[in-house]
């Protein structure tokens, strides 16, 4: 019974902290080449569903992989990607994301949707967790640089409370926010310099 | 074991967000009524509204022994402390059981852990996961009972079979549909009922229904319940007075009012039916600025000691053991677990509360320290809750570093 494994992992880290949970599957350094096919900034598969990981704070990455593995933020596309996966890899994978940069933008700039985005985020306060640059902190995401339609379906989800597992102030944060208010947010951010 | 895939994260959220806010117009309407401010922001002031004070992020990983700094702890003379448990990410209440196994609740991490001592070393399994902050655990005649926001389960003689399938009990406690400050701290009394607090869905607002703000307690099997005080923002942490059996209690005060006030407070339940403030009245005698009623603090029971401004006090548990010097008898540990509504950090300790019986003459002093570095206001662990063992030593849970210690006394 696959549940039985990731329990056997969690004893074996708890018994003998030294030793990393026996890994089933692809190595550390496949691992992450399996990441970026999706999540890296050259990748075709960005998208709504997909978004970028470089340049996320540490903690960020860590607790969202945690929260997939323990099976609290459901993704049907990544259900059981995170099985027999231990803590300290987990780790590792945060490490290396959180040190990568993303590059400029490669879509072009609408200037009144940026205009939109900037006034509409300072009046919800974003900058408060997600630092006046957007760049995220601790387990606050990066919002500067995201992928675009990543950002807008994302935060259609906090608003519409369809974010399951994910923060609960999160979807507080967003309540009732315009539509149009969401897509200059969105671009705004994907906009911002790394 | 069971797998308790029920989606309750979904039914919490939606019931929540539904419960507390007004139904909005369409978001479609071209120009729509601001959005009610979130929870934790709710009473901010435009004058701190640069302010990049957020709530600290706990870690969900695994930390090995090699990695906790315990040599930076300070304890008075005589007393040291040695690492008891580790591999337990977000850790914090315990609950014994009949046998001796420790019982631990988290948060965000959805986890019930037990964890075993075969007199060498510790070893830990997940009773149960994936439930919405399963916070609250308690042990009561061979059966562990979890709390987590939306759920009540009990493993009936747990300790002697792991794989024992909990009986759910949820409807009996007519939990409210909140999620804000309604994660458990939960204990049986001496008078052999449960104890539960409610905390206000909210930093500071006037409740939306009088369900919220107060400390119930239960028949083990839900029935039979009281209200036995109100006003109470959000409690996470009781015990009992040994000599008088009065139930103390801790308070988490709100939030984005200032450095210094109001205080986290420590109180005292000495008859059913009082009033600590909330939201009109904060420390028992400061009248809220917001969120306001004539003679705020009319009729509000003071607190027992002032724990420090958003110092976040978590467990209180009174020593009754021999091997401690008997100036600590009768005396209550409170854990801070330390701010993150201030410029400056407070708390991230365990202190004392030596006071009189009713109350009285309350003095708090520095315990557990150590895990603070002021000058750089870094900080390493968030003891959280105690524990009294048999052999009079105390357990310490470290909910930031998912970790146990044991702290003992000799001459």
């Amino acid at each position: 019974m696959s549940v039985l494994k990731p329990f056997v992992a969690l004893m074996l880290g708890l018994v003998w902290p030294g030793i990393s949970a026996q890994a089933s599957g692809p190595s550390q350094p496949a691992r992450l080449v399996q990441c970026a096919d999706c999540h890296s900034p050259d990748s075709p598969r960005l998208s709504a569903d997909y978004p970028l990981l470089a340049g996320q704070p540490k903690t960020f990455l860590e607790n969202q992989m945690i929260m997939i593995r323990e099976g609290l933020r459901e993704i049907p596309m990544k259900r059981g990607i995170f099985d027999n996966v231990s803590d300290q890899e987990i780790i590792s994978i945060a490490q290396h994301f959180s040190k990568q940069t993303i590059g400029a933008s490669r879509t072009p700039k609408d200037i009144a949707l940026y205009a939109r985005g900037e006034k509409v985020a300072k009046e919800l306060l974003c900058g408060t967790c997600h630092l006046p640059n957007y760049a995220g902190r601790d387990q606050m995401p990066r919002l500067a640089g995201q992928h675009e339609s990543y950002l807008l379906n994302t935060m259609r989800k906090f608003r519409n409370n369809q974010a399951i597992g994910r923060d609960t102030i999160m979807a507080a944060s967003l309540y009732g926010v315009h539509e149009d208010d969401l897509r200059a947010m969105a671009h705004y951010f994907s906009q911002l310099d790394r | 074991m069971k797998n308790h895939r029920s989606h309750p994260l979904r039914i919490a959220a939606v019931v929540g967000l539904a419960a507390i806010l007004p139904s909005l117009a369409s978001a479609q309407s071209a120009n729509p009524a601001p959005p009610p401010p979130p929870a934790w922001k709710q009473g901010m002031p435009a004058a701190m509204s640069d302010s990049k004070l957020a709530p600290l992020a706990g870690k969900m990983t695994i930390t090995p022994a090699a990695e906790i700094p315990l040599q930076n702890v300070k304890l008075p003379p005589g007393f040291k402390v040695e690492i008891w448990a580790t591999g337990i990410p977000g850790g914090r209440a315990m609950a014994r059981g009949d046998d001796g196994k420790v019982y631990v609740g988290t948060r965000a991490i959805g986890r019930v852990y037990e964890i075993t001592d075969n007199g060498r070393e510790r070893t830990a399994r997940v009773v149960v996961d994936k439930l919405v902050q399963p916070a609250g655990v308690a042990f009561r005649n061979g059966s562990l009972y979890v709390m987590a926001i939306n759920k009540v389960l009990r493993f009936d003689g747990i300790e002697k079979n792991p794989n024992a399938a909990p009986v759910d009990l949820t409807d009996n406690f007519k939990l409210p549909p909140e999620q804000h400050h309604n994660w458990k701290y939960i204990a049986f009394g001496p008078d052999g009922k449960l104890y539960v607090p409610f905390g206000a869905p909210c930093n500071i607002c006037e409740l939306p229904t009088p369900e919220y703000a107060q400390i119930r307690r239960y028949n083990p099997d839900g029935s039979g319940m009281e209200v036995l005080a109100t006003g109470i923002r959000n409690s996470v942490g009781f015990d009992w007075h040994p000599v008088t059996k009065e139930l103390w209690f801790t308070n988490h005060g709100r939030d984005w009012w200032g450095d210094d006030k109001p205080h986290d407070t420590l109180h005292r339940l000495h008859k059913t039916g009082l009033s600590f403030g909330f939201p009109h009245c904060h420390e028992g005698t400061l009248p809220d600025d917001a969120v306001t009623k004539p003679n705020a603090c009319a009729g509000v029971e003071k607190p027992v000691a002032l724990m420090g401004p958003h110092s976040a006090v978590m467990g209180v548990t009174f020593y009754t053991g021999n091997m401690f010097p008997a100036e600590y008898k009768n005396v209550a540990f409170v854990a801070r677990k330390g701010s993150w509504n201030r410029n400056t950090k407070i708390g991230f300790d365990i202190v004392t509360v030596r006071a009189d019986a009713d109350g009285r003459n309350a003095r708090v002093t520095p315990f557990m320290t150590g895990f603070l570095n002021s000058s750089d206001q870094t900080f390493w662990g968030r003891p959280a809750y105690m524990l009294q063992m048999p052999d009079g030593a105390m357990l310490v849970s470290d909910e930031q570093l998912g970790a146990i210690y044991r702290i003992s006394y000799s001459r």
